[in-house]
């Protein structure tokens, strides 16, 4: 079995457990063998605290990332604004011998030094590389057969690419190519590159946006949007009805993180998944349930 | 350097000016401004703006305002116009750090990151946004964005997931604090 440390972040096991749960199963099911951290803090988050200070917040980061060196192993995130600061600090670290030696010296004072010999992936990314899409289907047992999946990639998997490396950030695939192994089919929209736009404190900005990515995913007919990021699902869930009232208008796009839909298809059942806690329900995903799960996966 | 800060940062934004209404605008360049930014992690980089505009075209920001634009935000930064940026009206705020101009730029300037760092110069003179001082505060004292609660936990026991456990806050205050602008490394 593959050992990976388990970075949590915040929002996933505070605000959304229901997503650690499903990730927790299905990592198991995938021959995924999760290492938890011990005293991990925020990552720290890359819009906020990185705009207060970005010394501070790259030598937290790596005080992050020295605990994943404990173990031994690479570090996953479930979170692309994890993915974000964990990613560019390290790349930092790796390429800014004098910002190293900065940041070394403050991790120095609680007897920790980055040396960076832990890598950070998505949990995305972690499945694709390391256990392929191949061996994701041979662990679904109830093939998401017709269900139309529009597909949100969010900012920060993708970009910076040359610190990301994930896929190519002008047309990539791999997120088409998750959904098709649960047997699902994706639906690409027009808006499909535009940012979730929780990172911007402007008001009318990011709600002109969304309505924009939503009405493209309702001109679609997608029965709910995938997407891998907790922000941007907090910003499609409770986001999706604060501007669904602001323009009179009705979208009813359910959002559901991708480990989820994963969990669903890999036989949980649906009840299970916390999907009730959501503003927008995917209830198209009940109509799984009705079959009887295979006896055994194909392979 | 450090005095170049220290008065830069006195005398609140700093004072790059640009005046109008003459037969020619003559914009006085403030070096004050540039270097203090230029201390900034990748602050430096907006030197090598060339003014291409590859960054507006995949701009979210430009696409959905009027008044954001990342070529004007970089040309304001080569003039040192930092009044114009780092106010407390900063329409710096309305990026919504995509990364999509780091990822036109030619040049590799990584114009996010360089407003990235003018935010910390604006925290630097104490100027947030309400709601981002807010999740900082958060953040610098509990060590979470979501802080741990009992109501938190309860959720987490109908996933069977046991509590969150604390963070280590003297670790976290170790490297963050004393506040970075009193040059402390």
């Amino acid at each position: 079995m593959e050992r990976f440390a388990f970075f949590p972040g915040c929002l996933v096991p505070a605000r959304y457990p229901a997503m650690e749960f499903a990730i927790r199963q299905s990592l198991l099911k995938l021959g995924i063998e999760i290492v938890d951290l011990e005293g991990t803090s925020c990552c720290p988050d890359p819009i906020y605290f990185k705009s207060k200070d970005k010394l501070s917040w790259l030598s937290v980061a790596a005080r992050n990332l020295c605990l994943a060196e404990k173990t031994g192993v690479d570090l996953f995130t479930n979170c692309s604004g994890c993915t974000a600061t964990l990613s560019e600090a390290w790349h930092l670290l790796h390429e800014d011998e004098e910002l190293r030696e900065k940041v070394n010296r403050r991790l120095a004072k609680i007897g920790m030094e980055w040396k960076g010999t832990s890598k950070v992936r998505h949990i995305a990314t972690l499945v694709r590389d390391f256990v392929g899409y191949e061996k994701i289907s041979e662990t679904v047992v109830r093939p998401l057969d017709g269900l139309q999946v529009a597909i949100h990639y969010g900012c920060h998997l993708l970009k910076p690419s040359n610190i990301m490396k994930v896929d190519d950030p002008n047309d990539p695939s791999m997120m088409e190519d998750l959904v098709r192994a649960l047997g699902a089919d994706p639906v690409r929209h027009r808006k499909w590159y535009l940012c979730c736009g929780k990172a911007c404190t402007d008001e009318d900005l990011p709600s002109n946006m969304m309505r924009d990515l939503l009405t493209t995913v309702r001109d679609e007919q997608a029965e709910l949007l995938c997407l891998i990021c907790p922000t941007c699902f907090g910003q499609f869930d409770h986001g999706q009805m604060r501007i669904a009232k602001l323009f009179e208008e009705d979208f009813s796009t359910p959002p559901v993180y991708y480990f989820q839909l994963l969990a669903l298809a890999q036989g949980e059942p649906y009840e299970n998944l916390g999907f009730e806690r959501q503003r927008f329900k995917p209830e198209c995903l009940k109509r799984f349930e009705i079959q009887e799960p295979v006896e055994e996966a194909t392979s | 350097m450090a005095a170049e800060k220290g008065r830069a940062a006195k005398g609140g934004a700093a004072k790059g000016t640009a005046s109008k209404g003459g037969k020619a605008d003559i914009v006085h360049v403030d070096f004050a401004f540039k270097r203090e930014l230029a201390e900034k992690i990748e602050g430096n980089l907006a030197s090598f703006c060339y003014q291409c505009g590859a960054c507006v075209g995949d701009c979210p920001a430009a696409t959905y305002t009027d008044d954001f634009n990342p070529r004007m935000i970089m040309l304001k930064v080569l003039y040192g116009l930092g009044e114009e940026l780092i106010g407390s009206e900063s329409l710096l705020w309305e990026c919504t750090n995509c990364y999509n101009c780091a990822e036109r730029c030619p040049q590799d300037v990584k114009p996010v990151e360089v407003i990235i760092s003018m935010k910390n110069m604006m925290a630097d003179r104490g100027i947030y946004p309400e709601g981002v001082e807010k999740v900082i505060n958060t953040f610098e004292t509990t060590g979470r964005t979501v802080p741990m609660s009992s109501a938190v936990d309860k959720q987490r026991a109908r996933f069977g997931l046991p509590p969150l456990p604390p963070v280590p806050m003297e670790e976290i205050q170790a490297l963050i604090g004393p506040a970075p602008a009193t040059g402390e490394e």
